[in-house]
């Protein structure tokens, strides 16, 4: 069989680094191809280069059909309806007007034809998010493509979401498209993939079937040796660090209503969700970002791993060192007279580096240059550089590989066993069921239910996520 | 990054660039290069009434700068430097007209009054910023003019000066006058203060935790607002401060310079000092090195006006390029690392 896209000898360098270093693929119709590897393997910069965004240094992309990429972050027009979405330049026409009718049945039949169920006239910043993806694939379905290129498609999907999309993608490769999906969830690999490619530092170290391999196999070779085991759970003393009762703040979808919650010191507390079930407000009603009626009591420090690094957490101009000092600094201990004591900042940017294995060139260098792993690790040391009592954790391994992943969540569990009250906000389950003592469900900003580590059940909290009982 | 756009970001290949455009300014202007050039610079740096006259400018477009500086760095953009300067101008003058007492405190009075007065200006815009989200664009140049209404209906009436021919203030008590710096010439110790305040600027931005706050809340305000700072407070205090610089140097004009206030006193400083911040990078001391550069075409433009017959418009044409070619140069720095990784 033909191949439907084929890359030979990819090579692309940016200043510094090579991103993608001779690297050969082949994608076959009607295969579900996976290609896994840590941050800054080169897994986004090959899919651009196969998808057109980017030119190559040298290697050639040979595709015979059209190449169809679905996002991460979605790109869509949220003011605008599902079918004007998913037709954007390429509305059908009468003269010089846009043939709506003919629009809402050409999206209707693509809809029906892969089993994707929709609203045509729905606006799409309406929709969940799970069903936003959908517009999403539906567009690049509509051009028909011979090859599609999924970027981390499940991210923010729950876990119902995320068999019927699967379902959908298996029906679309059953029909003879190749795909290819981007991702770091490797029970997602062995579930659905037939073939898998892992990256490391730019190169192709392994290609596979899927039934030939493990969950252990693949991050093995992605790591390039063994995942760091995460650290072990010790008895701790309980004491009430946090208390919330009848919180009520935010507005629309993302409001919290009577939303209650009790972490204590020597324990984690989970929060299992879909984005968009009011996540955020509560993690801004804690920090005294906005206003709120309720009861929120808090004792001892706090330390706050944002969710979103780049915006929230940290100023990407700055250094290493400056940036340690962001959220520290009206302390005290921060001041020497007027003046920021810079010594002691060097010192904590030193020790927060060590200890989350942030590699950077020098302290001194922009924390833009630095890749998003290793900008996650340097926000989720500065958050526990002080011993904080109280440690607000969202997605604190977000877009972060294997590895790193597991020396971020061997810090929390750290933190905990010395006596912290942990929150872990995150849209990973399995993160959730690793670390949390205790989980909460979170839907339509209220709690639908909670359970204890000794009575976890995957998927009665898989359910309640999406919000039935 | 191809070759042509590698020239035009390097420091030589801007500078080389601006030679070039003003020349061509000046051939348009009918006039050689060569002239023009010789005539600008005798005329700036000549001699020493010249150098004086150079230094006046630098002084003059200093203080804005500094002030537009700070506001700058906190991801404020205030274009009201003008006005800032005028009502701080106004204030000193006003004062310093009915003051009785010995001259260093009255001098004193005088720029703590003109800093009041700049930085009560700035301060409107930024209550209304940080009141009512108004944009501190437009608050800041509005205030423009109604500063410089405001100024003149107050020395057409009640500020006017008994004997004062037109809009100006009574001339001040010598004891008032800023000490000179060059003697025989206008040049006053007004330097000084620009130069000194530029260094306490710069020490205030690299080390202090109000620095710290200032450039995070530019940089990053969403990082910034979580990391605890009060960003409405912020912007408040970041456009009173800036404007109580600019306000000080409009002071010093007053004091230092003309004797007292007269509503000619700035023909356009405050504007002016927008491209010397963005020119000097938002640093102070590259600023003092900017103001210089641009007080040698403020000063030497008359002169080539004069003896070479090139307008002083000209002067104008070449400020508006020299921002040009930096505003390109920094386009392209951008559009260079957007291809990064």
């Amino acid at each position: 069989m033909e191949p439907a896209l084929t890359l030979r000898g990819i090579r692309k360098a940016f200043p510094g680094v090579v991103a993608v270093d001779g690297v050969d693929l082949d994608l076959y119709p009607g295969e579900i191809h996976a290609l896994v590897g840590e941050n800054g393997a080169g897994k986004s910069t090959l899919s651009a280069i196969a998808f057109g965004e980017l030119l190559p240094d040298a290697g050639t992309v040979t595709a015979r059909g059209t190449v169809g990429l679905v996002h991460q972050h979605f790109e869509l027009i949220g003011r605008l309806r599902v079918w004007q979405n998913v037709l954007l330049g390429r509305e059908p026409h009468k003269g010089w007007r846009i043939d709506e009718a003919a629009a809402r049945a050409q999206v209707l039949a693509i809809a029906q034809r892969n089993g994707l169920p929709i609203d045509p006239n729905a606006f799409v910043d309406t929709l969940p998010i799970g069903v936003q993806q959908r517009v999403e694939l539906l567009r690049e379905l509509d051009r028909d493509p011979a090859v599609l290129l999924l970027d981390e498609p499940t991210a923010a999907l729950a876990p119902a979401e995320i068999e019927s999309f699967f379902a959908t993608v298996v029906q679309l490769a059953a029909r003879g498209t190749a795909i290819m999906i981007v991702t770091h969830k490797l029970q997602e690999v062995i579930a659905y993939a037939t073939r898998v490619t892992v990256m490391r530092h730019g190169k192709v170290v392994e290609r596979t079937l899927t039934s030939a391999t493990s969950i252990d196999a693949i991050a093995r070779a992605m790591v390039g040796g063994e995942v760091p085991p995460v650290a072990a759970r010790a008895r701790t003393e309980l004491t009430p660090r946090l208390h919330v009762k009848d919180l009520c703040a935010g507005r629309g979808a993302t409001q919290l209503n009577d939303f209650f919650l009790d972490v204590r010191g020597g324990e984690i507390v989970g929060i299992a969700g879909v984005e968009g079930n009011g996540q955020s407000t509560l993690a801004d009603a804690l920090a005294g970002l906005i206003d709120y009626t309720g009861i929120i009591e808090r004792s001892g420090t706090m330390g706050i791993i944002p969710q979103d690094r780049q915006r929230e957490a940290l100023v990407m101009n700055w250094s290493l060192v400056e940036n340690t000092l962001l959220g520290r600094q009206h302390r005290k201990a921060a001041r020497r007279g007027l003046e920021l004591d810079r010594v002691r900042a060097r010192v904590d940017t030193a020790a927060i580096c060590e200890r989350l294995d942030v590699r950077a060139a020098n302290f001194d260098v922009a924390v833009r240059t630095l890749s998003g792993g290793n900008q996650q690790k340097l926000v989720v040391g500065r958050a526990l550089i002080d011993e904080p009592q109280f440690v607000l954790a969202y997605n604190p391994t977000r877009g972060v590989d294997v590895g790193a992943a597991a020396l971020v969540q061997s810090r929390l569990m750290e933190a905990r066993n010395r006596g912290a009250a942990v929150l872990l906000i995150s849209f990973e389950l399995d993160e959730i069921l690793a670390l949390a003592d205790h989980v909460i469900v979170m839907y339509r900003g209220a709690v639908l239910g909670s359970f204890d580590r000794d009575a976890f059940d995957r998927a009665a909290i898989g359910r309640l996520m999406a919000g039935s009982a | 990054m191809n070759r042509s756009s590698r020239i035009v970001a390097g420091p030589l290949g801007a500078i080389v660039l601006i030679v070039v455009l003003m020349s061509l300014a000046m051939i348009v202007a009918g006039t050689s290069p060569l002239d023009g050039f010789r005539a600008l610079f005798v005329g700036a740096l000549g001699g020493r009434n010249e150098i004086g006259e150079t230094l006046v400018a630098t002084t003059a477009l200093l203080f804005p700068a500094l002030g537009i500086c700070l506001a700058f760095r906190a991801g404020l953009f205030n274009i009201g430097a003008e006005g800032q300067l005028l009502i701080g101008a106004l204030c000193a003058g006003a004062l310093g007209a009915v003051l009785t007492v010995p001259g260093p405190i009255g001098i004193t009075l005088m720029l703590i009054a003109g800093a009041i007065g700049g930085g009560a200006w700035g301060a409107i815009a930024g209550w209304m910023k940080a009141r009512f989200g108004a944009n501190e664009i437009i608050a800041t140049l509005m205030l423009n003019f109604v500063a410089a209404a405001f100024a003149l209906e107050l020395v057409s009436g009640p500020l006017k000066g008994p004997l004062a021919a037109g809009a100006e203030t009574a001339w001040l008590d010598p004891k008032y006058w800023l000490p000179a710096l060059l003697p025989g010439t206008r040049l006053s110790i007004a330097l000084l203060f620009a130069l000194a305040l530029a260094l306490l600027l710069q020490w205030v931005f690299a080390r202090t935790v109000f620095g710290y706050d200032l450039r995070a809340s530019g940089e990053a305000p969403e990082a910034a607002r979580r990391s605890g700072i009060n960003l409405g407070r912020l912007t408040w205090l970041a456009l009173t401060l800036s404007g109580a610089i600019a306000g000080v140097g409009g002071a010093t004009i007053v004091s230092g310079e003309l004797h007292r206030f007269n509503t000619q006193l700035s023909p356009g400083y405050g504007f002016t000092a927008i491209a010397v911040a963005l020119v000097g990078d938002l640093q102070p001391l590259w600023i003092c090195l900017a103001a210089f550069g641009f007080g040698i075409l403020e000063s030497g433009g008359l002169a080539m006006q004069a003896s070479a017959q090139v307008p002083k418009d000209a002067i104008h044409v070449i400020e508006g390029l020299i921002i040009l070619v930096l505003a390109a140069r920094r386009y392209v720095a951008t559009r260079v690392e957007g291809t990064l990784p």
